[in-house]
């Protein structure tokens, strides 16, 4: 009775750890007035969601795309000209946005699941190069010179803020709202489905696992969330042009999540909590001298933690003291015999 | 029930650019034994196993399941009917927890769990019919060989399948491990699962099977209960034989 | 007739650059079985390299075509050893892939910061030298640049198919653990195909210089070119990856011609994906 006891002390202690997480992320804006700082938080808030998106498919079904650029740049296009063309309301191209991205992706890798490995990878580039180069040409999609969103006064239901707090607020359900739904796959048929694949498909197709069927929708999903980012962005920037699909916008969504540690669905937001910042900090202080200077130190993290730590951030903290020292002192985690007891017990409860 | 056979193989043949890997190779299989299929390597036992198992089509030749053609279906289709398969070269999901790996499986195939604690739960049973239970939480790819060798029949179990094929599910094992592996395969058996092994490993193949089909080059060459097969004058010339030149084959 | 013809050899001149870049990442995905992300962002050293040559000492930039090959080489060699050869042992595609993306990140924003990012070229006397013959007019540079081309690429091919470096080679890219253990050095092979590949990539660079700016990502599109003319002309086919770099370099110039300019990246992307589609569905038929 005392190892259960213990077991779900801890499970209450990780609770109020995440609460408090939680509830700092909604007071700084309270605290922090200066634009330039929730700024960041904002950034950090869609490109962690943009990264979550990509993991879905890259870590966890180990489909390594470098085209959700796209996806994100045209859910961003697809509610801009929405409301642009016909004067919707943007909560409404939002949904519009995502379901164009959804099919355009559905339609387009159909046939591409046949190729396995590297090959996705190579028709993932060319589908993005391919959507920015059909936007460049095309009057309808306001050719390079983009399209804008109408400027006006402050409202809700336009979605449309001089001050970054309600940015802020959106920014932040929308990565928690995002989040809850990952990890809620992650633990589902789905996610187990997901993750044989990513080991062996020969293996999932054993167990009856249709791997065509569940990547693709891995892919809608992913891609849809992508395109929900896209509108969050175009409503937060209010303008967009195809460099938003540049092939190097796509390598930076996957960044947090390499960086953080792929094969975690927290992974992103980790990734995404050290880069941001970090990289805006670069270009606010060093890009008028040394332009590129974010990215370089992009490039230089990745590098170091592909070499050293090849699990990311996360996979090394999982095997770290500083963990055993926060399960120890703060969440008071019982040792690993008591749970395999208490998770014994509870199995041969069921069973009588 | 007795008169159409579990598993009803005819004439199938697989070509591989020019090169005949199977010729002509018919068998059936009646529910609730065990049979072996041995042959040297390279007779074409793991090309027949993979076109019953859905891998690739035979080129020429009709497989049955139950009286029903299942020579054009999917891989992944069969777990539906209550069929599953282990590989040769195992195929452990390598960054998940045993337990994990089970999991997994239990979500699938016709019985497939409905909920997260119904797969949990199958899981379990699953791990502590095959003696897995208690390296439940340990990462799979860190276990030894014949670990991870219980670990494929335990993720092939947890489809509950009606009918199984193991695939040299006891090849590189220590004697005292076979003698293990062989008990468990009987217990899997027992509880009324009809197998189908392909082993190299000649001690298990008798003492196991009722019925042993011989392969080699591509062709069947005898069938029976593993005394009469033993004694099969070609059999012995040619497994025998190989067993010389080729001691670890 | 004459445009045509015009578009028919500017095609061709062009193609040779695709081919070159397709064999370097030919041979590296061969032998490792890893896609090169950043080939491109390699042309584009080997065009500053050239270009800090031409500028600085004053080398004649086809003269500095073999220096540059050289440093392309050990430049190609030493990330080989540092960075690649620890993590094939990870055995983890995503990191692989991820690790010659971040290569790209490296060198193009490395050059960004090293050179900002103005517009650079090299105009030396004979830039301007045209050609006539018959109805087609043709650069002297992109002429030469041609006839360097198709020497490396015949010196390469040779190199492969004779010399025992290259049978060797070649061991690896079909059986790694055979060649290994009939006494063939695999890591050492690893470090050479890398240099070759890098440094034929560093070789197109510079003989492009004189006809095409230098920028810090100039090499991206020739990058996703090189995939192109890989996947189309068959994994580690050399000849393959030739034909196929002419093929771009035609199929380009000829959307260009009879469609639009600017349609033809669209029409190479898209043609790309279904030749890949299609191929693909043939094999998985044909099991």
């Amino acid at each position: 009775m005392d190892s259960k006891k213990a077991v779900h002390i801890y499970h209450r202690n990780l609770t109020i750890l995440l609460g408090l997480i939680l509830l700092v992320f909604i007071l700084v804006p309270t605290m922090v007035k200066s634009p330039y700082i929730l700024n960041i938080f904002v950034l950090m808030f869609y490109m962690s969601t943009l990264s979550m998106a990509w993991n879905l498919l890259g870590g966890m079904t180990g489909q390594n795309s470098l085209g959700h650029a796209a996806y994100m740049g045209l859910g961003a296009y697809a509610c801009c000209l929405l409301v642009v063309k016909t004067g919707a309301n943007p909560w409404l191209a939002a949904i519009f946005g995502m379901v164009v991205v959804g099919l355009v992706a559905g339609i387009v890798f159909y046939p591409c699941f046949i190729l396995r490995g590297p090959y996705f990878t190579l028709v993932s580039i060319a589908f993005g190069e391919s959507i920015r180069q059909l936007i460049i040409n095309s009057e309808f999609f306001g050719r390079a010179s983009g399209v804008g969103l109408p400027f006006g006064n402050d409202s809700w239901l336009n979605f449309r803020f001089g001050s970054k707090v309600p940015y802020y607020y959106v920014g932040l359900i929308m990565v928690v709202g995002i989040y809850l739904i990952m990890k809620k796959i992650d633990r589902s048929k789905m996610g187990f489905a997901l993750k044989t694949i990513r080991e062996d498909e020969d293996a999932a197709a054993a167990i009856g696992i249709n791997p065509t069927k569940y990547k693709i929708i891995a892919v809608v999903i992913s891609a849809m969330v992508a395109g929900l980012v896209g509108f969050f962005y175009a409503s937060y920037i209010r303008y967009i042009d195809p460099d938003l699909m540049l092939q190097v916008k796509s390598t930076e969504s996957v960044l947090p999540a390499v960086v953080g540690g792929a094969a975690f669905v927290e992974g992103p937001l980790i990734g995404g909590l050290i880069m941001i910042p970090l990289s805006e900090y670069l270009r606010a202080n060093f890009s008028a001298m040394l332009p590129g200077i974010n990215m370089l130190m992009y490039a230089v993290v990745l590098l170091v933690v592909i070499r050293f730590r090849p699990t990311g951030i996360l996979g090394w903290y999982m095997h770290s003291n500083v963990k055993k020292m926060i399960d120890e002192k703060i969440l008071k985690k019982p040792s690993s015999e008591v749970l395999e007891e208490v998770e014994t017990l509870e199995y041969q409860r069921e069973e009588a | 029930m007795a008169e159409v056979p579990m598993l009803e193989v005819q004439n199938i043949t697989k070509r591989f650019k020019g090169l005949t890997a199977v010729k002509n190779v018919s068998f059936s299989i009646k529910q609730g034994g065990i049979t072996g299929m041995i042959g040297p390597n390279g007779a074409g036992k793991s090309t027949t196993f993979n076109m019953i198992c859905g891998y690739y089509p035979p080129t020429e030749g009709k497989i049955f399941y139950k009286g029903e053609d299942i020579t054009e279906k999917k891989a992944f289709e069969y777990t539906n009917m209550k069929i599953a398969r282990t590989f040769q070269i195992m195929k452990p999901l390598k960054n998940l927890s045993v337990l994990d790996n089970v999991i997994a499986s239990s979500y699938f195939g016709h019985a497939g769990a409905k909920n997260a604690k119904e797969a949990r739960e199958r899981a379990m049973d699953v791990l502590q019919f095959t003696g897995l239970f208690e390296k439940r939480h340990v990462l799979s790819k860190d276990m030894g060989t014949p670990d991870q060798k219980r670990l494929e029949m335990a993720r092939a179990l947890a489809t509950k399948p009606e009918m199984l094929f193991l695939d040299e599910n006891m090849a590189g094992l220590n004697p005292a491990e076979t003698e293990e592996a062989i008990h468990l395969i009987r217990k899997i058996n027992e509880s009324g699962v009809t197998i189908l092994l392909i082993e190299h490993i000649m001690q298990a193949v008798v003492s196991l099977c009722e019925e042993v089909i011989v392969l080699h080059h591509g062709e069947k060459i005898a069938e029976g209960t593993p005394e009469q097969v033993m004694n099969d004058p070609y059999v012995m010339e040619v497994y025998l034989g190989m067993k010389k030149e080729d001691a670890h084959a | 007739m004459s445009m045509f013809l015009q578009a028919c050899v500017n095609g061709l001149l062009m193609g040779g650059f695709y081919a070159l870049m397709g064999m370097g990442q030919n041979i590296i995905f061969g032998v490792m079985k890893i896609v090169n992300f950043c080939h491109g962002e390699m042309l584009m050293v080997g065009m500053y390299l050239t270009l800090i040559l031409y500028t600085y000492f004053g080398v004649d930039p086809y003269l500095a075509v073999p220096l540059v090959a050289l440093v392309m080489f050990c430049f190609g060699a030493v990330i080989q050893h540092t960075l690649i050869t620890p993590s094939l042992g990870t055995k983890s595609f995503t990191n692989l892939l991820f690790l010659t993306v971040g290569l790209g990140l490296l060198l193009s924003n490395g050059a960004l910061v090293i050179f900002g990012s103005e517009y650079r070229s090299i105009r030396t006397g004979y830039s301007q030298t045209y050609i006539q013959l018959g109805p087609v007019n043709m650069a002297l540079p992109r002429l030469i640049s041609f006839g360097v081309l198709i020497v490396v690429a015949i010196t390469l091919f040779a190199f492969l198919k004779y010399s025992t470096l290259g049978k060797q080679i070649r061991a690896v890219s079909q059986n790694p653990v055979g060649a290994e253990v009939v006494g063939i050095d695999v890591k050492k092979i690893y470090l050479l195909t890398y240099g070759l590949g890098v440094a034929l990539a560093g070789i197109a660079g510079a003989l492009l210089t004189q006809f095409y700016t230098v920028f810090p990502t100039a090499g991206a599109s020739f990058g996703l070119r090189a995939l192109i003319v890989v996947v189309v002309g068959g994994l580690g086919s050399i000849p393959g990856a030739f034909l196929a770099g002419i093929f771009l370099g035609l199929l380009e110039t000829m959307s260009a011609l009879f469609i639009s300019p600017s349609y033809s990246d669209l029409i190479v992307f898209m043609t790309f994906i279904i030749i890949l589609v299609l191929r693909q569905t043939i094999i998985a038929r044909r099991r």
